[in-house]
């Protein structure tokens, strides 16, 4: 099976892109510089014996679990060498620690700083944080990687580059530093956080994953109730089980507990979908001088399965909900805070026919953009009853603001403008050989517009062209779109041992955000 | 199959009695015995849940019709929406029929609805909403609340008291705008005695941020349970969220709707019945700190 590139990231001169489990870079003329795998072996040591100890399922699928390889079946190489050991006889240690191609995890979000000195990503079913030094060139050197307690959605990275913002399935919102100082690890582990009135407890370390705002450590391994108590039958069943359960959930607990800063931020009580920060800049007289000054106040801005859009105080007063963004009737799936001096404009996308337009300092909703009637331009009008939205990215484009939008399964990328008066409006569907994945854009100085970078999943997938045509960059001439496949693609990837179905499962994930509505 | 017969005529039995109780005009107080429903729901579940987009676009005339404002439906002017917005798409929704009074008070969880019909009223000029995740147990409120309109009429009591199929765990932003509520209870909230459970607590670090955000400063939390665990896990949930303290116990106690808490909730009464203790803890909304 041949994996297509799946997601695609801009970070200073250099240019990632994700194919399953491996990051390659290219230079931002798109020559291929190097490779990132996934470190099977180093991972399956630092997890110790209690990986495979503590197997019991968490509600959203175990950690990838160490299987044995069978020979010939997939790489066992774990170097930054692109190529696997093709043909070659592996060895038997290695054969025994590697995880198996088809069940690494995907890397499922690429980051960059904004300074472009660091890279992070997401890996899926680990629900790890991999933070990487990037030199400038493309060359990774990875700093660290975080398991995080539930597995993240969406990251964010703070105005100063120094945190991280990760949203997960959970709804929870984490901060952990962008780089992990290793004494406050340990600290974090050993300090039971403690109840006290002055300190928020949504800012304080946290090392407990289940209850991280519990502020009481002792108190949470006693059973919750007492017989007296305990009234009805149901209740004491379960106050019996506790008690049962007792010594061998300590034990759990304290091998579930990552050892790095980790501080709850907020949450939802429902799946995060995406994260982003929000600034805002006033002028402020000050005092008695009445010296002019400036006032910048960050925002963390939260979507969820269910419609929501939440706008909150960025740290350290993250508990503190500014507002909403209300409207959307399924859920919202993409984020987009629209960039060169519109910052104020957010734009919103998810399982609704159209993209909202949102003040979102204010809660208010500007208008809206149809995505489904294009889409049916695409595919026909009966083709199509709904859509997904995946992406959201926004751009200078000529004199304004171009807006790339993708839905899932649909062969287009649709170009919108934000106009000066905040109204969206549908400008061209670009047609292409294939479903898109994820879209950037590379800053050339010279252009009117920037180079569209697209991740595609091929129409046709042959053997040959399938890797070479996954990448694809679009460039706007006088004539119409020049389209050209990206390529000299590093090799591999086509040993990797995952079905069809199991790949689109993977690659078209958002329309299964959608409820369905037919039941109670 | 004398199970399966027995268990229709009931289920038929109740579907009736139900039925009979929508009707118009009814004042005889429901009967609990055909409202039963298991003791609990999952929040994180999606439940064919009925809530507006916005709050702006909730409907309460159904909820409280004697409030609703008489005023000609071309005056009702769209909520905040500027006019150079595209009018080919559906920007504004249609507008509902507008209420006189905002929503004040919320009983997050309100079971049968003893708390409701006690605190109505003792605060007539208030509008007070239950929220409770159960539908059958949503509609025997519905129909007490009707009966209790209809057999005080004259008095025009109940007006004032409605209730929602809801999860508010989900959900209450759709419902409330911000700093809309100057009362919020929380009564004998579900336990979820197991740790794994912890996040479907009513009460949470991260949910206090969503009850700070419907009240405004000044307004109150109130919190009771059997539970002594629980109670301590409340007391210290909100103590350590930087958007409330706690009401000292002398202001507690002389906070009248304290009394109603304690005495006129069903589960209330039943640990009353089972001589349990009750932990009662009220907290402050304060003003978000400058920033
Ligand atoms: C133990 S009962 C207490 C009822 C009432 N407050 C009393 O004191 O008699 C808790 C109630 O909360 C309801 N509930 C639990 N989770 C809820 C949620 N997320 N939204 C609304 N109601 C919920 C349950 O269905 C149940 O009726």
């Amino acid at each position: 099976m041949v994996l297509p590139y799946h997601l695609v990231k801009v970070c200073g001169n250099a240019v990632f892109a994700a194919r399953g489990s491996d990051i390659h870079s290219f230079t931002s003329t798109l020559e291929y510089v190097s490779t990132w795998k996934y470190p099977a072996q180093q991972r399956e040591e630092s997890n110790g014996p209690s990986a495979e100890a503590q197997d019991s399922p968490a509600p959203e699928g175990p950690p990838a679990k160490r299987r044995r390889v069978e020979p010939g079946q997939g790489p066992a190489s774990n170097g930054h060498r692109a190529d696997s050991a093709n043909g070659q006889p592996k060895s038997k240690k290695a054969a025994l620690y590697d995880v198996p191609a088809n069940e690494r995890p995907f890397v499922q979000g690429l980051y960059a700083t904004t300074d472009g000195r660091h890279l992070v990503a997401i890996t899926g079913s680990d629900k790890t944080i991999w933070v990487f030094e990037h030199d400038g060139a493309g060359n990774l050197k990875q700093l660290s990687q975080r398991a995080m307690p539930k597995r993240p959605c969406s990251l964010a990275l703070t105005p100063d580059n120094r945190t991280i913002l990760s949203a997960d399935k959970f709804g929870d919102v984490y901060s952990l530093p962008l780089l992990p100082s290793t004494t406050t690890a340990a600290t974090a582990l050993s300090s039971a956080p403690t109840p006290s009135g002055s300190e928020p407890p949504l800012a304080e370390p946290k090392s407990r994953s289940e209850t991280p705002s519990t502020p009481t450590t002792t108190a949470a391994f006693k059973p919750q109730a007492d017989e007296l108590t305990v009234h009805t039958k149901r209740n004491l069943k379960a106050l019996e089980n506790q008690k049962i359960s007792l010594g061998r959930r300590a034990l759990q607990e304290q091998l579930n507990r990552p050892q790095f800063e980790l501080t709850l931020l907020l949450g939802h009580v429902s799946m995060l979908t995406a994260i982003c920060v929000g600034t805002t800049t006033t002028t402020t007289t000050e005092g008695n001088g009445g010296g002019e000054g400036r006032k910048v106040r960050e925002y963390i801005i939260t979507a969820d399965r269910d419609e929501h859009i939440r706008v909150s105080r960025g740290i350290p007063q993250a508990h503190v909900i500014e507002g909403f963004c209300l409207g959307h009737e399924d859920f919202v799936s993409r984020l987009c805070v629209a960039p060169g001096g519109k910052d104020k404009i957010l734009i919103s996308g998810g399982g609704d026919d159209y993209l909202f337009v949102w003040d979102w300092v204010r809660g208010q909703l500007l208008g809206k953009a149809g995505v489904l009637e294009h889409v049916k331009g695409v595919v026909g009008q009966e083709a199509a009853s709904k859509v997904a939205v995946t992406r959201v990215f926004a751009c200078r484009w000529e004199a304004g603001t171009g807006v790339f939008v993708v839905v899932e399964r649909i062969p287009a990328l649709f170009r919108y403008e934000l106009l000066s008066d905040n109204t969206l409006h549908h400008r061209e569907t670009i047609p292409l050989p294939g479903n898109p994945l994820d879209v950037e854009a590379i800053e050339t100085s010279s252009a009117a517009t920037p180079r569209l970078l697209v991740a595609l999943y091929p129409s046709e997938a042959t053997e040959d062209n399938s890797t070479s045509s996954s990448l694809m960059a679009l460039d706007k001439e006088e004539a119409g779109w020049r389209q050209s496949k990206v390529e000299n693609l590093p090799a591999g990837g086509s040993d990797i041992n995952i079905g069809e179905t199991e790949l689109q499962k993977i690659l078209y994930s958002t329309e299964s955000l959608r409820k369905l509505s037919d039941f109670d | 199959m004398g199970g399966d017969r027995i268990k229709k005529d009931k289920r038929q039995k109740r579907e009736d009695y139900r039925a009979a109780m929508r009707k118009e005009d009814i004042s005889e107080l429901p009967r609990k015995k055909f409202y039963r429903q298991r003791a609990h729901a999952n929040p994180f579940s999606d439940h064919q849940l009925i809530y507006p987009p916005h709050p702006d676009q909730m409907d309460w005339s159904s909820l409280y019709p004697h409030y609703v404002v008489d005023e000609p439906q071309d005056q009702q002017t769209p909520a905040a929406l500027p006019e150079t917005a595209p009018s080919d798409h559906d920007l504004a929704p249609l507008q509902p029929k507008r209420i006189s009074k905002d929503v004040e008070v919320a009983d997050i969880g309100c079971g049968f609805g003893g708390l409701l019909i006690a605190l109505a009223p003792t605060m007539p000029d208030t509008l007070i909403l239950g929220l409770e995740i159960r539908v059958s147990v949503t509609h025997f409120v519905e129909d007490r609340i009707k009966a209790l309109r209809a057999q005080n009429q004259d008095a025009r009591l109940y007006r004032n008291v409605g209730v929602l199929r809801a999860n508010t765990m989900k959900f209450l932003p759709n419902f409330f705008r911000k700093a809309q509520l100057s009362k919020v209870f929380v009564c004998f909230p579900d336990p979820h005695f197991k740790a794994r459970k912890h996040k479907q607590r009513i009460v949470s670090a991260t949910l206090n941020s969503e009850y700070a955000y419907v009240l405004r400063p000044g307004g109150i939390v109130y919190t009771i349970t059997d539970v002594p665990d629980l109670h301590e896990w409340m007391v210290q949930h909100f103590e350590a969220h930087p958007s409330f303290e706690r009401v000292p116990e002398q202001e507690q106690e002389a906070d009248p709707c304290v009394g109603i808490m304690r005495t006129e909730t069903e589960e209330g009464k039943k640990v009353e019945r089972h001589k349990g203790q009750k932990h009662v803890a009220l907290f402050r909304r304060l003003e978000d700190p400058a920033w």
